[in-house]
């Protein structure tokens, strides 16, 4: 029966799938965030708002799968890997539990209802999270079909569908070969 | 009522309300472990007297190791190293903030400064870089408004640098809130106007907006509910002291409720407004509150309506349809806010083009619309906002708050 309430027990295999998942997606991410900067002036934009150079980071608390990207001081954004030791990282997100950096990955749940049900710690100034967040959405909305997209962002932006589509191409196309 | 899959909420400050209330404060100390307070306030708190009261009521039995009057109209990092300097200088144990917004930023910066030792506060900015218990603070809420004595932020300006820093950590909530009408009888009525509108402010958007729960709902109502009976009260009556009381417990409550629920885009407007014209953060709350509750009505609207109930009472409540009943909650802040406005001669303003500062100048040109909106976009409250903002819409909102228009709902757009 659909309501009746059952306990699961999920072990490690369950852990390990996750961060099977996981570890790609957030390499993927970070890399299309790069490319989305290169690409889109929107997103060009809201790197510029932040300050040069800069550094921030996306990832599963307390060492799980992570994704650095930095805007360099010749304001390039670059990704730089998967590990957040031993950077210097200017704002540090991190999701408190696996299973929620799962449901958000997997588009379950928006970044806005993320940071609303206070499942992100936040280390750093808390101003430079905004143009983050939006450039994390802006990212999503190329990357994801509408359907998707529309679950993971509160309002997906207006943009000519020629604007869409060239430039999800290119996001790809960079995110996997590299400029 | 909405229920989050997920939430956090903490309000450890302990609230003593009454109108002996600050006969308490040596109690308090005590159960702190402090006995020698440095009370931190501003000039124009100590030329109305609240001090000399203040120190009536601690009595004989407790003599504050000093009085620091130096706290300017914006706490600034000047101003905290000071007080800091003082604090040390006189061995003091503890704190005492008596005042507004200001004067609780500064307090909770000397508090970093004298528990964590040196003299660099940029040191601890941002979120999370505290990470141990600090002295005892107790903050004394001079206005009715603000919420400060239950948050966890402080804002602190860097003149040199021509930047606010924000701190952000659960040691920053004061251990106490002592409410006490002796402290905002003497509130001008434009000013009780503004900041119980930015405490209605705090309550409505934590209630409608995305990381509202349980906790903070019931505060949120409760402290719409004590703001729209006594609210109107106080304004006829400045000197009824119980009506004080109740809006000074309505915004401890909004604090309460926004600080775990966070707030949307009237705060997010109203600090980019703040920031680019200095115009009060009241003012810009009262005038935006309308504007945020109708920008987000496709996305809140069931929330909004039943603001209703506290806001106008259940006769109102029953007798409106269910459809209507967000416009109408919308309506009643527009009728409130012109009600202020009538009671306090016009000083309080229900458009942007209405803002005057001291001398009766206009405060907000249109032509810095555009410089506003830039401000906004760094504001990290966007976040918390159900419908996504950009410089199109916040231009649009804007503009017809400038103007006093109600939103043309067509020009909102969905996703
Ligand atoms: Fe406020």
């Amino acid at each position: 029966m659909a309501t009746r309430w059952e306990y699961r027990d999920h072990g490690p295999i369950r852990e390990i799938l996750r961060c099977a998942y996981l570890t790609p997606m957030l390499w993927f991410m970070g890399r299309a965030v790069a490319a989305a900067a290169a690409v889109d002036t929107d997103v060009r934009r809201e790197f510029d708002t932040l300050p040069t150079p800069f550094t921030f980071a996306l990832g599963v608390w307390p060492a799980g799968p992570a994704m650095v990207v930095a805007k360099g001081a010749d304001g390039r954004v670059r990704y730089r890997g998967g590990r957040t030791a031993g950077v210097d990282i200017d704002l540090l997100m991190q999701i408190k539990h696996l299973e929620t950096a799962f449901q958000m990955f997997t588009f379950r749940e928006s970044t806005a209802t993320a940071f609303a049900r206070n499942r992100l710690l936040v280390q750093g100034d808390v101003a430079n999270a905004v143009p983050v967040a939006r450039v994390l959405d802006m990212t999503e909305v190329y990357l994801l079909p509408r359907v998707i997209a529309r679950l993971a962002v509160k309002r997906i932006p207006r943009w000519k569908p020629w604007r869409t589509w060239i430039g999800r191409l290119r996001i790809y196309w960079r995110t996997l070969w590299g400029y | 009522m909405t229920h989050p899959a997920f939430y956090e909420f903490g309000s450890p400050v302990r609230v003593v309300s009454g109108l002996t209330a600050l006969e308490r404060i040596p109690g308090l100390l005590e159960d702190l472990g402090a006995a020698r307070p440095l009370v931190i306030t501003d000039k124009g708190v100590r030329a109305a007297g609240l001090v000399d009261v203040l120190t009536g009521a601690l009595g004989n039995g407790l003599e504050p190791g000093g009085i620091a009057d130096e706290v300017p109209p914006d706490s600034s990092v000047a101003a905290v190293r000071e007080v800091a300097h003082r604090f040390r200088e006189a061995r003091c144990d503890g704190i005492l903030a008596l005042g507004g917004g200001s004067v609780l930023d500064t307090a909770k910066g000397v508090n970093i400064l004298v528990s964590e030792g040196g003299d660099d506060l940029m040191a601890y900015s941002g979120a999370g870089a505290l990470k141990r218990r600090l002295k005892p603070l107790i903050a004394i809420p001079t206005t009715a408004g603000t919420g400060s004595e239950t948050t966890l932020v402080a804002v602190i300006k860097d003149a040199a640098r021509q930047v606010k820093m924000t701190f952000v950590s659960h040691y920053l909530i004061p251990d106490a809130a002592v409410l006490d009408p002796r402290m905002t009888l003497t509130l001008p009525p434009h000013i009780t106007a503004a900041t119980a509108m930015d405490a209605l402010t705090h309550a409505m958007e934590a209630y409608t907006c995305l990381a509202k729960n349980p906790q903070s709902d019931a505060a949120a109502l409760a402290a719409v509910a004590l703001i729209a009976e006594h609210l109107p009260r106080v304004m006829a009556a400045p000197g009824d002291a119980h009506a004080r009381l109740a809006l000074a417990n309505a915004a401890t409550l909004a604090g309460m409720a926004f600080s775990n629920s966070m707030c949307g885009m009237v705060h997010n407007l109203g600090h980019a407004v703040g920031a680019v014209c200095g115009v009060p953060h009241g003012t810009c709350m009262a005038i935006f509150l309308p504007y945020g509750l109708e920008y987000n009505l496709h996305k809140n609207g069931p929330l909004t309506a039943e603001l209703l109930l506290p806001l106008a009472g259940p006769e109102v409540f029953a007798r409106t349809p269910a459809y209507h009943r967000p416009f109408r909650v919308i309506e009643a802040v527009r009728q409130l806010n012109r009600h202020l406005r009538e009671r306090t001669a016009g000083r309080h303003a229900c458009s942007l083009q209405e803002v005057r500062d001291a001398r009766g100048q206009a405060q907000i040109p249109r032509e810095r619309l555009p410089e506003i909106v830039a401000a906004a976009m760094r504001d990290g409250t966007a976040i918390y906002n159900p419908e996504d903002l950009d410089r199109e819409d916040v231009l649009m909102v804007l503009t017809q708050a400038w103007e006093g228009l109600p939103l043309d709902r067509t020009r909102v757009r969905q996703g």
